[in-house]
């Protein structure tokens, strides 16, 4: 009893510790980046003072184009989810249910899912143009590979027992979708859809900064080109900010126990 | 000698080979019985004489090479809505409770939510699980899981209850307490039951009847009819002549371990390491 109670001391003291090592590491580097600022060692606005971020943040808040951009981007990353994690779902079932197809076709899924996707930004403005179109085909084809992948996975290590009750219960292919392998499967599919929310991320902003007329990204490269720094540096936070907050929400769903 | 019913389940012949040519085994070979109405048989043969696979043929997960399988005349191809097979294995869905894993059949039927749930809590109550009803498979013991698995199968009140080694990762004590349960539902349900053990005791604890097997192929070796007075208390499990019928048993199935040992010792020496 003794010992449990001195462990959680050392807990609790621990967590405080490593808050406050946190608070001073960010001290610190606001610290650095303020003296860099002021020491005029870069060219003017490379590095810009952290009051002029501050301020550039602010103005950023106060446009109403930025919250446009930000529903274009936001719009751009649901889709691309909702199309690339179902698609990623169905294909994944099919290899995994069927020996056949996964030694047919399971080897591409892993050489393209390694593949840098921007290569295949080209071809989406081909076939989607330079609207929202190309950069939901840019999250899509991200979304889908680790998905695909995960689940295939995931369905061939369901407990065959599982399986052969489901079938001895006479259920139909279609229960024994819905009421075995999916429930059983719950872990691997949320890995996969965290995995694919990550990329997705990824995939849409990319193609945003490459080529196109709105959204976060257009708005990072449109700042870079009028070397308006400030600003860039305040939108960078905020996309990264939304980048976690997607992908912490992503891991929430994928960490809760079945 | 008790007077047997008319055949509910009928082995014809039935045999199973796995693999092909050369190397191809014979698991079950020309194996036949018949088990009335009402009757409590057990299957016992030591590992590797082809149970298991016999348990999967009658269930209609594997199909036979050879033979025919029936339930009251009704060939049996695929699984058959008269027969409710228990596994040897963990076979609770983790992410059911206990009553929505009890009333899985039910829903797989497509019977009312209401329905279903009344009736699995009747039968979760015949396991002696009355209470558990909302607990999580995790949250129960091995030998609780198991008996969960048992209701599963009789609330889609099968004809025939087949089960395969069902206590066999249980501890000895827990699986006699549990055997004891089975007897008391067999006995209320009148149900027909083909049980698969390698236990002896449990075989002759529990059954009508048992079929000896023997080591690969698995073939029919011997028919026992354990003619004891039920219901099996602890004193007719403590009389000599349940004494009797294990040694007999015991007789019977000792030359066949023994070649089923010899036969494992020869693989590792002829294929180490593997």
């Amino acid at each position: 009893m003794a010992g449990k109670v001195g462990a959680m001391k050392k807990k609790t003291w621990l967590r405080a510790e490593v808050g406050a090592s946190r608070a001073i590491a960010c001290l610190v580097l606001l610290a650095l980046w303020q003296a860099i600022a002021l020491s005029g060692l870069f060219f003017q606005d490379v590095v810009p003072s952290i009051d002029r971020v501050l301020f550039a943040f602010w103005s950023v808040l106060a446009d109403p184009l930025f919250y446009r951009n930000l529903g274009v981007t936001f719009g751009e990353m649901l889709v691309s989810l909702a199309v690339g994690c179902s698609t990623g779902l169905a294909a994944g079932l099919a290899l995994g249910g069927s020996p056949f197809l996964s030694r047919a076709y399971e080897h591409f899924l892993h050489y393209l899912g390694s593949a840098p996707k921007i290569i295949f930004f080209p071809l989406m403005i081909l076939w989607f143009g330079v609207g929202p179109g190309s950069k939901v085909g840019m999250g899509v084809i991200s979304c889908f590979f680790p998905v695909a992948i995960s689940v295939a996975a995931g369905m061939r290590a369901v407990n065959p027992v599982w399986i052969r009750v489901g079938r001895s219960f006479r259920a139909s292919p279609l229960q024994m979708v819905t009421k075995v392998y999916l429930p059983a499967m719950r872990t691997p599919i949320l890995n996969g859809f965290r995995l694919g929310v990550g990329v997705a991320i990824i995939g849409v902003l990319l193609a945003e900064t490459k080529l196109s007329n709105q959204g976060l990204g257009f708005m990072v490269m449109q700042s870079y080109s009028r070397f308006d720094m400030p600003r860039m540096y305040a939108l960078l936070i905020i996309v990264i900010a939304m980048a976690v907050a997607f992908n912490t929400l992503a891991m929430r769903l994928a960490g809760s126990k079945p | 000698m008790t007077v047997r019913g008319p055949a509910m389940l009928k082995i014809e012949a039935v045999s199973k080979r796995y693999g092909y040519g050369a190397s191809a085994v014979t698991a079950v070979d020309n194996v036949s019985f018949d088990v009335a109405a009402g009757e409590f048989m057990s299957i016992i043969g030591p590992s590797g004489c082809g149970k298991s696979t016999l348990f999967h043929v009658i269930g209609g997960l594997t199909g036979a090479d050879e033979g025919r399988v029936s339930v009251e005349d009704e060939p049996v191809t695929a699984p058959h809505p008269a027969i409710g097979m228990v596994f040897q294995e963990e076979s609770t869905f983790p992410w059911r409770s206990v009553a929505a894993n009890v009333a899985f059949p039910l829903e797989v039927q497509g019977v009312a939510k209401r329905e279903r749930l009344e009736r699995a809590r009747r039968f979760i109550a015949l396991v002696g699980l009355k209470g558990f009803e909302n607990h999580m498979p995790g949250e129960l013991s091995g030998g609780m899981r198991q008996r969960v698995s048992i209701a599963r199968t009789l609330v889609s009140e099968p004809k025939i209850l087949l089960m395969d080694e069902p206590f066999g990762a249980l501890d000895e004590q827990t699986r006699l307490l549990l055997g004891e349960k089975v007897l008391e539902i067999q006995q209320e349900l009148k149900q027909t039951t083909l049980l698969i053990t390698h236990s002896i005791t449990e075989a002759v604890q529990l059954s009508d009847r048992v079929m000896v097997m023997t080591f690969r192929p698995g073939r029919v070796k011997r028919f026992v009819e354990i003619d004891l007075p039920r219901p099996r208390t602890a004193e007719v499990m403590t009389s000599d002549r349940f004494g009797h019928y294990v040694a007999q048993i015991w007789g019977d199935l000792r030359e066949e371990a023994s070649r089923g040992m010899a036969a494992q010792e020869e693989r590792v020496r002829t294929h180490p390491g593997v």
